[in-house]
């Protein structure tokens, strides 16, 4: 019984829940506008795109506390973490970002600490300018020529357009409402952040592939129930990747800032991808089914 | 269960990864470098040679071999080293520990990138747009240079972006020289004159050959207090061809002698200018007006705040020099784009990490669908088919000799995380819809599986050129690993499931 009144509420309401993707893609996109006006660019970056240096030191002695409040006085764009061990969750040693190139932090660096900087004890990345701004415009290109290449996949498998634009549509607000996420926490993007949203193309397309396959594909039972099964493996899909890149994500959290930074725009990204499949493609789909009878 | 096609063709890739892996378990030491002008060498030891004792003594791990070469060299004086390799026995006679760069014996076939191992990487971009054969062209004597220096572990490439531009990518395993960023980007441009004449200029055309590693011929002198530090002198040898020896006569020939010296030396020095700028001046002694001298003696010095220090920048700035004029300058001005230099400290560490996180993502999702399913058997099929995966991508990389670095590694984990979707995929439609018969629930689940292999590779295509190929990795893992997957271990996975339900 409760079965049957879900379904009414859903048959009745489903072109309602649209609103709710709707709503927020248009705000999104107006944000990301004033975001682009202000800021010059749709999101935030970090040394390894606007060019500058990574430094990591295995010094597990360090008050970074200490350090940090030296580094903002001579450096104040620079950022500082700690590096710690999973296993003992001491801490190994601590990383510092900065815009300077090697040659200006690491002195300061090595009076701090009394010693050289050796690749014994750190390790340092060094990113120019003239080949991060290149770098970076080209990444942005792979993100939008990969877009471009899935979306013909999309539309010369399904050959029908309302289904296949439905599915690019899913893809593109996961992409989009991950970078207003992103915007909004002040993230940092580095470059492993841009690849971490270009495998979201393909992370996301998944389970709206499934669906679409289900509804278009299979005739077997009524329309409701394709729908509800396709939710349910959908879910388990996205549940399982979630837990398998939480975990990784804890496991490597202090450990490698680019991994941490790609897990957590997958897992940000998986979020949306929720409501987007479940709530956006999910309508669309069944709004085009009814209509062409596909029930 | 009976074992299908599929689920054979499975098995037996999985053999091949393994033997492709090929786990080893090997004690010893790695030889990886061999310094080319030293006794050792002579002796006849070879890099990739794996030492198995030193005096006697067995030589299981790099500590071991740290700890006999210290035991040995703990007194001054000339030692006799017996070193057993695999193959047979070297003995040298020498005061100081051989020559050669030794490491780790690999376990398996799978290479680590730098990000994991340790070492240097850097993108150089030349001042100007080159055709491909410049491009090797300045491969070519970039490669030699580092030969010469004495690092053997290097790999020099071309790269070239999206927009078409041309790098030359250089990595360096293992420790990275200190003086590393001249020896990849100064152009190295030398020249001798006297007053705005050339004599002679570096590279193998004026020079024949440069003394070095000889004590006879090529040295650091003599140390002085200099401006609070010390200064200390080098000079080497180098020998002129016959024509840059007629020129240093001719142009010797007309100058006149310097009075202030008595006669002594001519009024003009030799200048040597490296880069535009002048290394050293030397005085001409007056016997030498006119004579076509093939033989030439290179001075310069070093200087720092102690005399060891001094001693070392002399020493180092004498082997840049030696090295400059071997193999001559670089034909383009050339600018570091991306330095990075990895240290090895953490890379155990960081393998240990990678794997936990694999393994404890598998299990978690087969846990998950364990719950979900209430299906052992099906689970331990998924849990199967993840490491399967893994397996295949590893044994792939390992043969066609892939460096796992960062963006590989994120890629396979990747890679792993929608390969598990698409058994779901299968697992569900395995499951639900009963009506219509097994095989045709499985064909619908690859039809899933192969759209989604499709949406994902082609959105993989533009990464492999992006950004001057460094993150190549994640494509070419990920692109192994969908691929196996769609073609081997996601059918074998439904065969699996299709008997269970049969």
């Amino acid at each position: 019984m409760t079965e049957t009144t879900k379904k009414g509420w859903y048959d009745k309401h489903y072109k309602k829940l649209l609103f709710i993707p709707a709503i927020l893609l248009v705000f999104s996109l107006i944000f990301l506008f004033q975001f682009n006006a202000k800021n010059g660019d749709l999101i935030l970056t970090d040394v390894s795109i606007t060019g500058g240096t990574t430094i990591s030191v295995f010094d597990a002695k360090t008050d970074i506390n200490d350090l940090k409040q030296g580094l903002s006085l001579e450096f104040p764009d620079s950022v500082i973490r700690g590096i710690s061990n999973i296993r003992t969750g001491e801490q190994q040693g601590f990383f510092v970002e900065t815009k300077a190139t090697p040659e200006e932090i690491r002195p300061f660096l090595e009076s701090y600490l009394g010693y050289e900087l050796t690749t014994e004890n750190s390790s340092t990345e060094f990113t120019g300018n003239a080949l991060s701004s290149s770098f970076y415009q080209q990444l942005r290109l792979a993100v939008i020529i990969a877009f471009i290449l899935m979306a013909i996949v999309v539309f010369v498998i399904f050959r029908t357009f309302v289904p296949s634009f439905a599915v690019i549509l899913s893809a593109f607000m996961d992409i989009v409402f991950t970078i207003v996420l992103l915007d909004l926490l002040n993230f940092n993007l580095s470059i492993g952040g841009i690849v971490a949203l270009l495998m979201l193309i393909g992370y996301s397309v998944d389970t709206d592939i499934m669906l679409t396959s289900r509804i278009l594909r299979k005739k077997d039972v009524s329309l409701n129930k394709r729908m509800a099964g396709a939710l349910k493996t959908g879910l388990t899909m996205t549940l399982t990747s979630i837990v398998a890149i939480a975990i990784s994500l804890a496991i490597i959290f202090n450990f490698s800032e680019t991994l941490r930074q790609m897990f957590t725009i997958l897992l940000i990204g998986l979020g949306f991808d929720i409501l987007n499949t479940w709530v956006a493609n999910a309508s669309i789909l069944k709004w085009y089914a009814e209509a062409k009878n596909l029930g | 269960m009976k074992i299908t096609f599929r689920i054979w063709i499975l098995i037996i890739v999985l053999v091949l990864s393994l033997i492709a892996i090929r786990p080893s378990f090997e004690s010893g030491v790695l030889i990886k470098s061999v310094d080319r002008d030293s006794k050792i060498a002579e002796e006849g030891i070879r890099q990739g040679e794996i030492i198995k004792g030193v005096n006697g003594e067995k030589i299981s791990s790099l500590e071991d071999y740290a700890k006999v070469m210290n035991s040995i060299f703990s007194t001054e004086g000339e030692k006799r080293i017996d070193i057993t390799t695999k193959e047979r026995t070297y003995i040298i006679l020498t005061n100081e520990t051989p020559k050669i760069v030794v490491g780790k014996i690999s376990q398996t076939n799978i290479q680590t990138g730098l990000d994991i191992r340790g070492g240097a990487r850097a993108l150089v971009q030349p001042d100007q747009e080159l055709t491909d054969s410049e491009l090797k062209d300045l491969i070519d004597i970039s490669s030699n240079r580092f030969n010469v220096f004495g690092i053997s572990d290097v790999k020099i490439r071309g790269v070239s972006d999206l927009s078409g531009n041309k790098f030359m990518l250089v990595e360096i395993a293992g420790a990275t020289p200190t003086d590393l960023e001249d020896l990849i980007s100064q152009q190295g441009k030398f020249e001798a004159r006297i007053k705005d004449q050339i004599v002679f200029v570096g590279g193998n055309e004026d020079i024949t050959s440069v003394c070095r590693n000889d004590a006879t011929c090529s040295g650091v002198q003599s140390c002085t207090p200099f401006q609070g530090g010390y200064s200390c002198s080098f000079a080497f040898t180098i020998y002129l061809s016959g024509e840059a020896a007629q020129r240093h006569a001719n142009i010797t020939g007309s100058l006149g002698l310097d009075s202030e010296s008595g006669g002594r030396y001519l009024n003009e020095n030799l200048t040597l200018i490296l880069d535009e700028e002048i290394v050293d001046e030397l005085r001409i002694s007056s016997g030498l007006k006119g004579q076509a001298t093939t033989q030439i003696s290179i001075q310069g010095s070093g200087q720092g705040a102690t005399q060891e220090e001094a001693f070392e920048n002399a020493r180092s700035d004498m082997h840049h020099l030696q090295t400059v004029l071997i193999t001559g300058s670089l034909p383009y001005k050339l600018t570091i784009v991306k330095l990075d230099t990895i240290s090895p400290v953490l890379g155990d560490q960081f393998v240990f990490l990678i794997l936990l996180a694999g393994t404890a993502s598998i299990v978690a999702v087969g846990l998950i669908v364990l719950i979900r399913y209430r299906k052992f058997k099906a689970s331990a099929a998924l849990l199967l088919t993840s490491f399967s995966e893994l397996i295949i991508i590893l044994g792939f990389a390992a043969l066609i000799k892939w460096n796992l670095d960062l963006p590989s590694i994120a890629g396979i984990l990747a890679t792993i995380g929608t390969g598990v979707d698409q058994q779901i995929v299968i697992l569900d439609e395995a499951r639900t819809n009963k009506q219509s018969n097994i095989k045709q629930r499985m064909k619908n689940a690859l039809f899933v599986v192969m759209t989604a292999y499709l949406t994902a590779l082609f959105a993989l295509i533009p990464l492999y050129w992006a950004g001057a190929g460094l993150f190549k990795g994640f494509a070419i893992t990920s692109i192994i690993g969908i691929t196996a997957g769609v073609l081997i271990t996601r059918p074998a996975f439904a065969d699996m499931i299709r008997k269970m339900e049969e």
